[in-house]
């Protein structure tokens, strides 16, 4: 017992040593102890090196209080002469800041005067990294822990190692001269130029926010995201989407390496909000939505009448149209095919869905971009000139060119695309579906489209006899189980009640009483159980698409129901004729448009 | 010194006598060398005269106790010893308080070594407490007349969990903030109350500046005096419930001799005017008079060097962890951005584990039955057979329902520590 304890009392003493010793015998003092040691070799009057000899080592702070949050900078400690000019050629931590007239500062009779002086702006304003730590695994943020490691210089052991060798280089610190300096084009910080150039150039600025930059909504906002990621982070969504996230839908785009470094260094510059603004200068930014800022960065390519095709075709590829869509070679495996355009849609179309994507089509994810008049007129007269090649001669061929992209190789409405589209493509697997449709309304929709949905009318490319082909295919392929006779039904024409605002209102109540679970109280097919649907309940608001369909189909789809999904026959529920027409006349009643379209004069 | 030395003034003298008389008014007794010094010097000492002058040889066996009880006061000891230097540097600030764990990770003297000790001691702590109840009962040391003692014990364990639980926030990083949101919304899923605790204990909806000052002054003063308090009637209870518990046969039988003329006991009514003598009062085997044969040794030096080792070994084990793992301390909090998974501390993994079946069967109903069986124990079994042995057969039925309580926490524990991925997937760690 009492040499066990002998053992165990010793043991603590040891350890003690041990902590003591590494308490009392830090690196840095060793440090300073060798810039003094040198120093006095270096000093030329004796007062000097009597002032070094008086000199012991402690801890050296810088406290800054003027950016931001107080910052305690300690770096000063080991890096202790780092403004001290005659240590210019000795290896860190013993080494002089360098100086440089790109960063203000100035030589005087062979003395350097520092622009950002150090008792100033402290050190990790620039560099970051962790002001308060004195020991250098720490204080350089190399702890995978730690949010801000130096800039350009510090890579965490966890960051991807493709991508660590990138991250390095001090261009990066840009990112936080940006911090200060947020002149538009300052000549300090050409990255962060070229970045939010290529923002807008990429068309990121479509589907992100940044605070009076951009209000794109489908991607997460940026206004804080330098803050809130490391530079490993940035690199990897911006070159490798899937690879941190893989449920993101971001596009891959094809960017080269210093562009996408420009990126990262633009992106890390936004922190929110930084020391240089006022209340009142972000007040005004808001109120512009940065307009000067935006006008500055985004360079509209003057279209010149004569060329104006071959402009078009550059700005489609310059501006990653196929970062989601499909071009020829090129499939960004988002949006859908554009290489038969020219057949599909019209000048009025097109210009009508850049400039607005949702007017044409009120469900599509497709932001709207912010391109001039010229440019979309341009790129319209070259989408008008895709024509793609001619239909292949089998059903089988047709629906691998045309079809799979979206309603997928078996069919089933999951084609590589199909998640991105709303509605969704049609599942032709479901026979109660397709067998419940004469064929000549199936025709119709490949020949002629379904307005308001991704599904264009293929009419100028298939002939009648093409378009029976390829339904004969599917039919085969898919569906399977032969057509049957249908039941002729009593379907009237028109609304058996006449329009009024009576009856819309009766309607409206039918609706909210028997419709709203699953079509939504706003009849946008984003009710309560629509979560549950496929296909989703069908938005009763997408104008384009209730214009297309006559009170006959309307009827019948409420009266009979749509077999092969979730709408059942109303007939059985108790629903008469008269009910039936008052909920046509308050779906119609919604879809108003100040002109146009075939029921305009009905709603009138 | 030669005897001829001339006599000393009286002045001289008493100075020369100071140091002695200084140290001899101090400690009252010689370093003992014979019984009663060495009974009046357990008896005469503030910190010795806790414990019994002799002490039963059975108590002082490693297998039966492992030090368990005496570790947990230790770790208890330590961690009052650097909680209060920590305090010196702490700001319970959501503002503050991150900073100066960076500074007393890189800047404060002996910081990091001090963090270091506090944290692996609070798990230790944690850890030993509930091995010290798994001794207790697995020995059936709960039984009568230590039932309360036992119930004193329980309610120390709890509060030892609470008091890891609210030190944990303390630091403010992410590690700290998820954990503490995850284990105060398991205390959100009791019936009734459940919802108004969770308020209680974090000042508000989520965690946030409330929450960091509420669980400071819990962690600082509230717990810590109930905690000593509640620590100061264990230690009572041990003495007056007849020391630590052991076998009926750890005691030699005293052959008792029938007195002649002895007067056969009265009936156990006390005459009013009877005057008791203290001893009368003190129950169990410790009080005897005269020379009864017993198996007990003098504690000094035999229980206190025991007790020494134990503290040697404790406080080496803490810090050689402190020297070679330091205490995590991660991200600044970002209450926007939590960590996937999000983790409670690990001894209540089992119960987060538990909750991902069915959060209030997990989270409130099997952890209250387990702890009012605990609570209930002594007062449910009330054989007096199977004191004093480890897992006795007269125990069989207790001893099975316990270990299966025991092991099945275990292996929540392993699972939601090792096996839990994002989303609360399982994985296998390698």
């Amino acid at each position: 017992m009492r040499t066990a304890l002998a053992i165990g009392t010793f043991f603590i003493l040891v350890i003690h040593g041990i902590v003591f010793y590494n308490q009392f015998f830090h690196q840095w003092e060793r440090n300073q102890n060798a810039y003094f040691d040198q120093a006095r070799v270096l000093a030329k009057t004796d007062t000097e090196r009597a002032a070094l000899a008086a000199r012991k080592p402690r801890i050296e702070q810088i406290v800054v209080s003027n950016f931001g949050e107080t910052r305690v900078d300690r770096c000063t400690t080991c890096h202790i002469a780092s403004d001290d000019p005659r240590f210019v050629t000795y290896a860190e931590p013993l080494k002089t800041h360098p100086y440089s007239t790109a960063m203000g500062d100035t030589q005087k009779d062979g003395k350097w005067e520092r622009r950002h002086k150090f008792s100033e702006f402290g050190c990790t304003v620039c560099h970051d990294g962790q002001g308060r730590g004195l020991d250098p695994e720490y204080s350089h943020g190399n702890d995978e822990y730690w949010p801000d490691p130096l800039l350009g210089f510090t890579t965490q052991a966890h960051w991807r190692k493709d991508f660590a060798p990138k991250l390095k280089g001090k261009e990066y610190m840009q990112a936080n001269c940006a911090q200060c300096h947020t002149e538009i084009a300052f000549p300090g910080t050409p990255l962060v130029t070229k970045g939010r150039e290529l923002f807008f150039s990429s068309n990121c600025y479509g589907c992100h926010r940044i605070e009076g930059l951009s209000d794109g909504t489908i991607g997460p906002d940026l206004s804080d995201v330098g803050k809130k990621w490391k530079l490993d982070y940035l690199w990897g969504r911006i070159a490798d989407p899937k690879f941190i996230l893989a449920t993101s839908i971001m596009p891959k785009f094809n960017l080269k390496d210093e562009d996408v470094k420009a990126l990262v260094v633009f992106l890390k510059s936004r922190k929110g909000r930084n020391f240089a603004e006022t209340e009142i200068q972000r007040f005004k930014v808001k109120l512009t939505g940065g307009a000067e800022l935006v006008q500055a960065t985004i360079k509209p390519v003057e279209i010149r009448p004569a060329e104006m095709i071959k402009q078009g075709e550059k700005l489609v590829l310059d501006r990653a149209c196929t970062a989601c869509h499909k071009l020829g070679e090129r499939d960004g495996g988002i949006a859908p095919d554009l290489s038969f355009e020219g057949l599909l849609k019209n000048e009025q179309w097109l210009l009508a869905h850049f400039k607005n994507p949702k007017s044409t089509m009120p469900d599509s994810i497709m932001p709207a971009f912010r391109f001039t008049e010229d440019e979309f007129k341009a790129m319209t007269a070259y989408l008008m000139t895709l024509k793609g090649f001619p239909a292949p001669a089998d059903g089988e061929a047709i629906y691998k060119a045309l079809c799979l992209r979206c309603h997928g190789e078996k069919g089933d409405g999951q084609g590589p695309i199909a998640e991105h589209l709303d509605p969704y493509p049609r599942d032709l697997t479901k026979s109660g579906f397709m067998n419940s449709k004469p064929e000549a309304r199936l025709v119709a929709s490949i020949r002629n489209g379904v307005a308001g949905t991704s599904m264009p009318a293929w009419g100028k490319l298939l002939s009648e006899e093409q378009a029976k082909v390829v339904l004969g295919h599917i039919q085969t392929a898919f569906t399977k189980e032969p057509r049957r006779e249908l039941k002729p039904r009593q379907i009237p024409e028109k609304s058996p009640v006449a329009m009024s605002p009576e009856s819309v209102a009766r309607g409206e109540a039918l609706f909210v009483n028997r419709c709203a679970g699953c079509h939504g109280k706003k009849g946008d097919g984003k009710g309560a159980n629509s979560l549950d649907i496929l296909p989703k309940p069908r938005n009763l608001r997408n104008t384009a698409f209730v214009d297309s369909v006559d009170d006959r189909r309307l009827f019948e789809s409420i009266q009979y129901g749509v077999q092969g999904t979730a709408m059942p026959p109303w007939i059985d529920y108790g629903l008469t004729n008269n009910d039936v027409g008052d909920l046509i006349n308050f779906i119609r009643s919604i879809n108003q448009k100040p002109k146009g379209g075939p029921h305009a004069a009905a709603i009138q | 010194m030669s005897p001829a030395t001339p006599p000393k003034s009286p002045f001289l003298a008493t100075l020369m006598d100071l140091p002695k008389n200084v140290w001899r008014s101090i400690f009252r007794n010689p370093l003992p060398s014979n019984d009663l010094e060495r009974s009046a010097t357990s008896f005469t000492n503030f910190f010795l005269h806790i414990h019994p002058v002799k002490v039963h040889k059975h108590s002082l066996r490693p297998t039966y106790t492992f030090g368990l009880g005496l570790m947990s006061f230790f770790l208890f000891v330590i961690l009052i010893v650097t909680g209060i230097l920590l305090m010196f540097y702490y700001v319970p600030s959501t503002t503050q308080a991150y900073d100066r764990m960076l500074d007393l990770r890189g800047t404060v003297a002996f910081g990091t070594l001090l963090r270091n000790m506090h944290r692996w001691s609070a798990h230790g702590m944690v850890a030993v407490v509930f091995l010290h109840l798994c001794r207790v009962f697995l020995t059936g040391s709960y039984k009568k007349p230590r039932e309360f003692n036992w119930v004193v014990g329980v309610i120390l364990f709890l509060l030892t969990l609470f008091m890891s639980f609210t030190g944990y926030l303390l630091p403010w990083d992410q590690l700290a903030f998820w954990a503490i949101t995850v284990g105060t919304a398991i205390a959100g899923y009791a019936p009734i109350v459940g919802k108004d605790m969770q308020f209680l204990l974090m000042g508000g909806t989520s965690v946030g500046q409330e929450a960091l000052l509420r669980f400071y002054v819990l962690h600082v003063a509230v717990l810590p005096a109930i905690l000593t308090l509640m620590i100061a009637i264990h230690f009572w209870r041990i003495r007056k419930d007849g020391g630590l518990s052991r076998p009926d046969d750890a005691d030699p039988k005293p052959s008792l001799e029938a007195m002649e003329n002895a007067v056969a006991p009265k009936a156990s009514v006390p005459e009013p005017k009877k005057v008791y003598g203290f001893q009368g009062l003190v129950r169990g085997p410790l009080t005897k008079v005269g020379q009864v044969p017993d198996n007990t040794v003098f504690s000094w030096p035999n229980l206190f060097l025991a007790e020494l080792f134990t503290f040697v070994v404790t406080l080496s084990a803490i810090l050689v962890l402190s020297l070679l793992f330091n205490a995590p301390l991660e991200e600044p909090v970002n209450a926007l951005h939590p960590p996937n998974p999000a983790k409670a501390p690990w001894y209540f993994l089992g119960l987060q584990e538990m909750v991902s079946y069915s959060a209030f069967w997990g989270g409130i109903g099997v952890p209250t039955i387990f702890v009012l069986l605990l609570l209930a124990a002594p007062y449910l079994d009330r054989g007096p057979k199977g004191v004093g042995k480890w897992f006795s057969r007269d125990r069989l039925l207790a001893n099975t329902i316990f270990i299966t309580f025991v092991v099945a926490n275990i292996i929540f524990v392993i699972i939601g520590t090792f096996f839990r991925g994002a989303n609360w997937a399982f994985v296998t760690p390698w």
